[in-house]
């Protein structure tokens, strides 16, 4: 009895958490949409954490995309052409990459580069006092903390997620050439890749980067300005954020997946 | 004449961070006042600040500002009402991600939405009255205290606040270096009507004439009690 009991308070435990995060994800988006409202500081705060967590990164996601595309593409292209079916070589390709490996890989990069670093920042901000001196000028912890760094994660996610897939696609491709795969020209190679892409797939990437994304950035802020006065409490804080995060992903991609392709 | 700050029996108890508590204090505050509050070198004295501000809901008692009880605010008039105050902070009191500069113009960009050129422009105008060669550049945790302490003094009185909350305003400077403040602060008392709460150790030498508060009260122990009144 006591067992059930325990179990069912940490099921409701659990919602609670979950269904707050979900809350201010939601207030994130429906702050989002009306950037007239925003003091031009939440403006500079956003373009900054595009630039942390977008631009900064693009260089070891286009490192990471370069390597993918040498494995994945060129095997993909490698072992189709032995079984005479290069044909499948788009389809393949939007499965593997554009569908899951594209924004996964972009997901986890993010998150343990940007999702960390702000979790930590964060909860520093708020052991040290600094978040109380935002409220003491009256300024909105909200709109000026968790906003754009949460929008500012899953914008930068988005982009990073197509660059991704372009680098990939690129690597992939000259890498073929570069061994010997039976590549085609660039253009049939193109129209392969793009020929197997449909609708679904766009919104499904869409989703994919963005929504991870936005949860991330919204758990990191949430996991940050959690914490309590003892500073011992920023690790941990990281910790949990990271392992949020993570789980957020996968159980978002995996719906996702499912909804779009069932 | 309205209230700009009323106090009404605050009873807050000890809690994290906080060391120490409040116990029925009491404190109205006019425009143009100035209450000098003298403390021990040992008394925390943020919470009476955060009190005033609304940060800190109290247990018993009310804090008005401006006629309104702040837990009765929505949060869009607290965050306004908070723009009028201006605050010297005893702790932290900087974002150490931002550079002094854009500590100090933060809430000025923030509410009034001014241009970063125009506030500023007002910063450094403040700056220079307050004694400053400029206003300091670089983040918080490469400038000296001294510095900084002044540059609060900037912060606290951008764009005519209507309540100053100074906590141990001169404690990090040479007691010479105080004298801008407050000629700067006796300024916006008369020009603005702005009401101060001067918080300031026990021993700390004040010249009362020039700072001529309304009121002087001392702080031990979370009482507040007057010590002679105008």
């Amino acid at each position: 009895m006591k067992g059930l009991s325990q179990t069912g308070a940490w099921a409701v435990t659990r919602m609670r958490g979950l269904s707050r995060l979900l809350a201010v994800a939601w207030t994130v988006l429906a702050a989002a949409v009306r950037p007239r409202y925003w003091p031009p500081p939440v403006r500079n705060v956003l373009a900054r954490q595009i630039l942390f967590t977008g631009y900064e990164a693009t260089r070891f996601i286009s490192m990471i995309a370069l390597l993918v595309g040498v494995a994945v593409v060129v095997q993909a292209q490698v072992a189709l052409a032995k079984v005479g079916q290069s044909g499948l070589l788009g389809p393949i390709l939007v499965m593997t990459i554009i569908r899951e490996l594209g924004p996964l890989l972009t997901n986890f990069v993010v998150i343990g580069r940007s999702g960390t670093a702000m979790t930590t920042e964060l909860a520093n901000m708020k052991v040290n006092g600094e978040v109380d001196v935002l409220d003491a000028q009256g300024l909105d912890p909200f709109l000026y903390l968790v906003l754009p760094r949460a929008l500012g994660a899953a914008v930068s996610i988005f982009c990073l997620t197509v660059v991704f897939i372009a680098v990939s696609f690129i690597s992939g491709y000259l890498m073929g050439l570069l061994v010997g795969a039976n590549t085609g020209n660039p253009d049939l190679f193109l129209k392969s890749v793009f020929g197997a892409v449909t609708p679904a797939d766009v919104m499904n990437l869409l989703v994919k980067s963005f929504v991870p994304g936005l949860l991330m950035g919204t758990i990191c802020c949430v996991e940050g300005l959690g914490v309590g006065p003892a500073v011992t409490e920023v690790p941990q804080a990281a910790t949990r954020a990271v392992v949020r995060s993570t789980a957020a992903l996968f159980i978002t991609s995996a719906l996702v997946s499912l909804v779009t392709y069932l | 004449m309205s209230i700009v700050l009323d106090m009404r029996e605050v009873f807050v108890d000890s809690q994290p961070p906080y060391d120490g508590g409040l116990r029925g204090v009491s404190l109205r505050l006019a425009p143009g006042e100035l209450c000098l509050v003298r403390v021990p070198a040992q008394e925390p004295v943020t919470m009476l600040a955060d009190a005033a501000s609304g940060l800190l809901e109290p247990q018993a008692g009310a804090v008005l500002f401006e006629g309104r009880v702040w837990s009765s605010c929505s949060a869009d008039e607290v965050a306004a009402a908070r723009s009028r105050i201006g605050r010297v902070f005893e702790r932290a009191g900087w974002l150490s991600n931002l550079d002094v500069d854009e500590n100090i113009t933060l809430g000025r960009r923030y509410h009034a939405r001014r241009a970063p050129d125009a506030a500023l422009a007002e910063a450094r105008a403040l700056a220079q009255e307050l004694g400053l060669d400029g206003l300091p550049a670089g983040r918080p945790a490469f400038v000296d205290r001294e510095t900084l302490c002044r540059a609060q003094w900037v912060r606290a009185l951008m764009g005519a606040p209507a309540l100053l909350l100074l906590e141990r305003p001169g404690r990090d400077v040479d007691a010479g270096l105080l004298e801008p403040l407050v000629r700067a602060v006796n300024r916006r008392r008369e020009q603005a009507g702005t009401a101060v709460l001067w918080i300031a150790d026990a021993r700390e030498a004040l010249d009362d004439s020039a700072l001529r508060p309304t009121r002087k009260c001392a702080m031990e122990d979370g009482v507040l009690r007057p010590l002679d009144e105008r």
